[in-house]
């Protein structure tokens, strides 16, 4: 799984969004540090849904223009929660190796 | 009408598959346009006339378009046959794994493991091979693969692959042990065939199944043990309780007939294509119902001395034929197209009041007419 496609499941874990909706909420889970473009977005949001990850929810009009809010499939739960234990158990095991692991304690 | 911001978007877009725009392009205008507008009257009608996507916004819309040109494809196929292959594996290591609390049943219930069950009738406990095996291993392969299956529900799809692995062997220490001492000399085909098909492949395709390989099996398959066990073999061994063994198909037959009942099963969903998901089932009873077929017409050498039989898995290879039929046009749909969103309301009018013209732009929906009250 890519750090977008991560990202974006994440995004919709806590609930439906529209596309611009997810572009905001990367970014404040990532801090700022991954700001997807509306290409890039639609290219991942592709890909989740091909893979039965993701799925529309509804659309709303909004100003005139009709937003497309996406959900997460039960499997994409299931990919999120399992990508999220590997991502934190590889973590842990960099931590260990670079000695970093009584630092955060500490900190 | 639309603005210039809008136009101007819509005209990089081009450069994306007609396929891909006609999904997705309303949405990618919706969330551009959201990324720019303010809300502010004032503001919004200054961008909309002036601004434009930036450097950034067209190289990433040319990214994509070369990816789905190059890939979109390919990868959707890759997907549909990558999930067929899964399903399959699994369908067919869930009939072994029944077959094996099929034999787990006969043994407890023959040897009167537990007083409380009626007296068995004769022949109850399954027969095992004459030869080098001993009966135990048979049963421990029966039992393996219920533990094989379970596995792979429960993702330890390399432990579950090596079990299964395991489990085929004694069977292909029976078949060479027969090739050599020519037990099998008039009629060799029948039990490579069941070797090949139905324990080598199933083994084989397990090799499907990685952990980043979406959607994995869900626990539901674990119900489809017991339910596949009583729907499957409780019939069979009440038709062999009973006396009734001219009504008991061999194992070929069972395949088949199995193979084709889900096909009828599944016509109205691979018809209406309204579940998401229905192409893959498709190209999964495909792929079950070739391995199925090639390992009947195999085994009818077996037969040839009993026409009658033979007329039998004829038939058996026309209503197999005849079920795959019903799905074979949502297989090579899955294949031809580009993966699908499933529709999340009716054409043309959307939700608030709002429909949508040929141009794609929103406009408010007319008032209905007024009638007679």
């Amino acid at each position: 799984m890519t750090g977008q496609a991560f990202f974006v499941l994440t995004a919709l874990a806590d609930g439906p969004r529209h596309g611009y909706g997810i572009v905001g909420e990367v970014a404040d889970l990532s801090q700022g540090r991954v700001t997807l473009k509306i290409g890039s977005l639609y290219g991942v949001l592709e890909r989740l849904a091909a893979e039965g990850l993701i799925e529309p929810d509804r659309e709303e009009a909004h100003d005139g223009r009709l937003r497309r809010y996406y959900r997460l499939t039960r499997d994409g739960r299931r990919a999120l929660g399992e990508e999220a234990e590997l991502r934190a158990a590889t973590a842990h095991v960099v931590r260990a190796r670079l000695g970093l692991t009584g630092t955060q304690a500490a900190g | 009408m639309s603005s210039n911001l809008e136009r101007r978007y819509r005209r990089v877009l081009r450069v994306l598959p007609g396929w891909y725009r006609q999904q997705w392009e309303q949405d990618m205008v919706a969330a551009f346009l959201d990324s720019w507008l303010t809300g502010e009257a004032e503001a919004d009608e200054y961008i909309t006339r002036a601004a434009g996507p930036g450097w950034s916004e067209v190289a990433s819309v040319v990214g994509l378009a070369a990816r789905l040109y190059l890939t979109s494809a390919a990868t959707a196929r890759r997907f549909a046959w990558g999930q067929a292959i899964r399903c399959a594996a699994l369908a067919v290591a869930l009939v072994q794994a029944a077959r094996g609390l099929d034999i787990l049943v006969r043994l407890v219930w023959g040897r009167h493991l537990f007083g409380w069950l009626p007296a068995p009738p004769a022949n109850i406990v399954p027969g095992t091979p004459n030869g080098a095996v001993p009966a135990m291993v048979w049963y421990l392969v029966a039992y393996a693969w219920i533990v094989a299956f379970v596995l792979l529900i429960l993702r330890h799809y390399r432990i579950a692959q090596a079990i299964a692995a395991l489990a085929i062997v004694p069977d292909l220490v029976v078949v060479l042990q027969g090739q050599f001492t020519d037990r099998f000399a008039a009629f060799p085909i029948g039990p490579w065939a069941f070797w090949i098909l139905i324990n080598l492949t199933p083994v084989l395709a397990m090799s499907a199944f990685r952990r980043t390989a979406w959607p994995a099996p869900g626990r539901r398959w674990l119900l489809a043990l017991p339910v596949g066990y009583v729907l499957i073999y409780v019939p069979l061994l009440v038709l062999q309780a009973t006396g009734n063994f001219a009504w008991i198909p061999d194992f070929s037959g069972l395949y088949c007939l199995l193979v084709s009942l889900a096909c009828l099963a599944h016509a109205h969903r691979a018809w209406s294509r309204r579940t998401s998901g229905s192409g893959i089932w498709s190209l999964t009873l495909i792929l079950l119902a070739a391995d199925a077929g090639a390992y009947r017409i195999a085994s009818i050498p077996d037969y040839l001395h009993d026409p009658h039989l033979v007329a039998v898995c004829l038939a058996e290879l026309v209503i197999l034929a005849a079920a795959v039929a019903l799905v074979a046009a949502d297989a090579v749909r899955t294949l031809a197209g580009p993966p699908a969103l499933p529709p999340v309301s009716a054409p043309g009018r959307k939700a608030d009041g709002l429909v949508q013209e040929q141009t794609g732009h929103v406009v408010p929906a007319p008032a209905p007419a007024a009638g007679p009250r």
